[in-house]
């Protein structure tokens, strides 16, 4: 009777774990120093990176969570459609998304496709990721100058101090984007340390704040650009509903900024 | 009322800021100039004369005036770059279509007056902004800021996007949006009973703004009690579309003949800083 031959390769325990420290190691040591580091993996993130990268600039995007995509798999209510008032569907067409038109300028896709899409866009582009990795200080030079962030491991933040007192470390780069939501951590670091001072989002108003978020997104401080719902935080602007049009034009709009920036330099 | 005049003005200058949404200033003029019998001028987008060097100071004097939080009384700002590179786009572009940021009102008519008159106000012209941003002013009986239509003064402003903003839809409408009824299935529902942006409306309605900031220029008092009337200051969408559309007639009998009387004095004199009483008081 002969033997059945297995499906997979054997492969020893500690191989696995060597190629996993390896390939982490290989890349973290590589974007150790980026040309873009992107602090929060949302829509305007991703679509942020995608650009970047596409033009062949180094780019890391920095996300706390395990997942990427932020609230890009969800829409209202916890409901997973996701909506984009018009131009945005042009970006959904871009990126392959399926999507229908809800009423006139209204489209609707379905969040988890659409999220995947725009997170596989982001990696085909050569975007890589840190995930599972916290913001928390940003690296300052000459001038106040924003040129890279501090993370940590986003579970130690998690527990108390006495039991992981683990120091983070700093991730280099040209520019910064702030891409994290309403929060708009990177800037309120800024902010706490008194470099400047931003005016927190207004009442929910989605018709207007779109175009304000997209008009209001670049740089906010040398080397650091805002994107994103981060934007309406820093300027004080309506706060957006669950459209998402505004994150993904923002994310390009962040993009140009830089390029156009890099160009200069 | 108010029927003592102060300022005739030789003419009706007017002025626009950003997409007015195909509004016809030449037609608003027209009707201005027929009602009252005074001449106007399309002045054309308010910054047009601007230096560069001007605009950049007018770009970081509007960066400063943002109401942030209504619900606060007002401080002057500290801008970020980035909000001064938006109003320095939005100044360089006549045909700048997003709005959304409320401006302090008194001191938006202050930075647009340093615009249109450069040594103080001049009195023979009636001045009248007519703008694509929203504005608003310190209500101290409820503690906040709301978004106003007009301010009238030197100049007046009156904000076409304000007309649809400022102005409270039917009451149920607000309990109903609360509860959750999407925004498309409302607008349906009261399909007619408030102003929209693009509404066709609104070039007709503005005309009873236009009065309102005419007579303020000449007798100090732009609105009337009577609600059929156009000069009626209206705090519900249905009391404008009503004052300025739907009502009996367009000036109540007592404006009515205060315009006339006006018109036939227009015709033929133009005076400044007038002291001689027109029309007939109450």
């Amino acid at each position: 009777m002969s033997k059945k031959k297995p499906i997979f390769t054997p492969v020893s325990e500690k191989e696995v774990t060597r190629a996993i420290v390896a390939g982490f190691a290989k890349q973290f040591i590589e974007y150790v120093e980026s040309d873009c580091l992107i602090i929060g993996g949302g829509p305007s993130g991703l679509m942020a990176g995608r650009d970047i990268a596409l033009k062949g600039v180094k780019t890391l995007i920095v996300e706390r969570n395990n997942y990427i995509g932020g609230g890009f798999w969800i829409g209202g209510y916890l409901m997973n459609k996701v909506t984009v008032r018009e131009p945005g569907q042009k970006i959904l067409e871009e990126l392959g998304i399926p999507y229908e038109k809800a009423v006139k300028g209204l489209y609707v896709a379905d969040g988890p496709h659409a999220c995947s899409k725009l997170i596989a866009a982001a990696c085909d582009a050569g975007v890589k990721f840190a995930n599972m990795t916290i913001f928390d200080d940003v690296v300052l030079r000459e001038g106040n100058q924003v040129c890279g962030a501090v993370v940590n491991w986003t579970p130690v933040n998690a527990l108390p101090r006495e039991i992981t007192c683990v120091d983070p470390i700093a991730l280099e780069s040209k520019f910064v984007v702030d891409s994290t939501g309403h929060d708009a951590c990177v800037v309120k670091k800024l902010e706490e340390r008194g470099i400047l001072k931003t005016s927190g989002f207004g009442a929910m108003w989605v018709e207007q704040s779109e175009d304000l978020v997209v008009e209001h997104t670049g740089e906010a401080h040398p080397g650091l650009v805002v994107t994103g719902m981060a934007v309406a935080t820093t300027y004080g602007l309506p706060r957006m509903g669950p459209t998402f049009g505004a994150m993904l034009l923002s994310g390009r709009r962040g993009a140009q900024v830089i390029l156009e920036k890099m160009k200069k330099k | 009322m108010n029927d003592f005049i102060h300022h005739l003005p030789a003419y009706v200058d007017l002025y626009e800021e950003g997409d007015l949404g195909g509004l016809n200033l030449q037609n608003l003029g027209r009707y201005l100039t027929e009602k009252t019998g005074v001449p106007f001028r399309s002045q054309g987008n308010i910054y047009k004369k601007c230096s560069e060097e001007r605009l950049e100071a007018v770009a970081k004097e509007l960066a400063k005036i943002k109401v942030k939080d209504p619900g606060k009384e007002f401080a002057l700002g500290v801008p970020l770059q980035a909000e001064i590179d938006y109003e320095r786009r939005r100044v360089e572009n006549p045909g700048w279509k997003v709005f959304g940021i409320l401006y302090e009102g008194i001191l938006y008519q202050k930075i647009v007056s340093g615009l249109i008159f450069e040594s103080g106000p001049i009195l023979d012209r009636c001045s009248i902004l007519f703008t694509n941003q929203l504005f608003g002013t310190w209500d101290w009986d409820n503690m906040r800021y709301h978004a106003r239509v007009s301010l009238y003064g030197f100049p007046s402003i009156i904000s076409v996007v304000g007309l649809v903003e400022a102005p409270a839809k039917p009451k149920e409408f607000y309990i109903r949006k609360r509860m959750g009824t999407p925004i498309e299935l409302l607008r349906e529902e009261y399909q007619g009973r408030f102003l929209e942006h693009g509404d066709s409306r609104i070039a007709e309605v503005l005309k009873g703004y236009a009065m309102q900031a005419f007579l303020f220029h000449l007798t100090g008092d732009p609105f009337c009690e009577d609600r059929n009337c156009r000069l009626f200051n209206s705090h519900w969408q249905e009391e404008v579309l009503h004052s300025q559309m739907e009502s009996p007639y367009e000036f109540c009998p007592r404006h009515e003949a205060f315009l006339k009387e006006l018109k036939d004095r227009s015709s033929f004199s133009s005076l400044s800083y007038s002291t001689r009483e027109v029309g007939r008081g109450r």
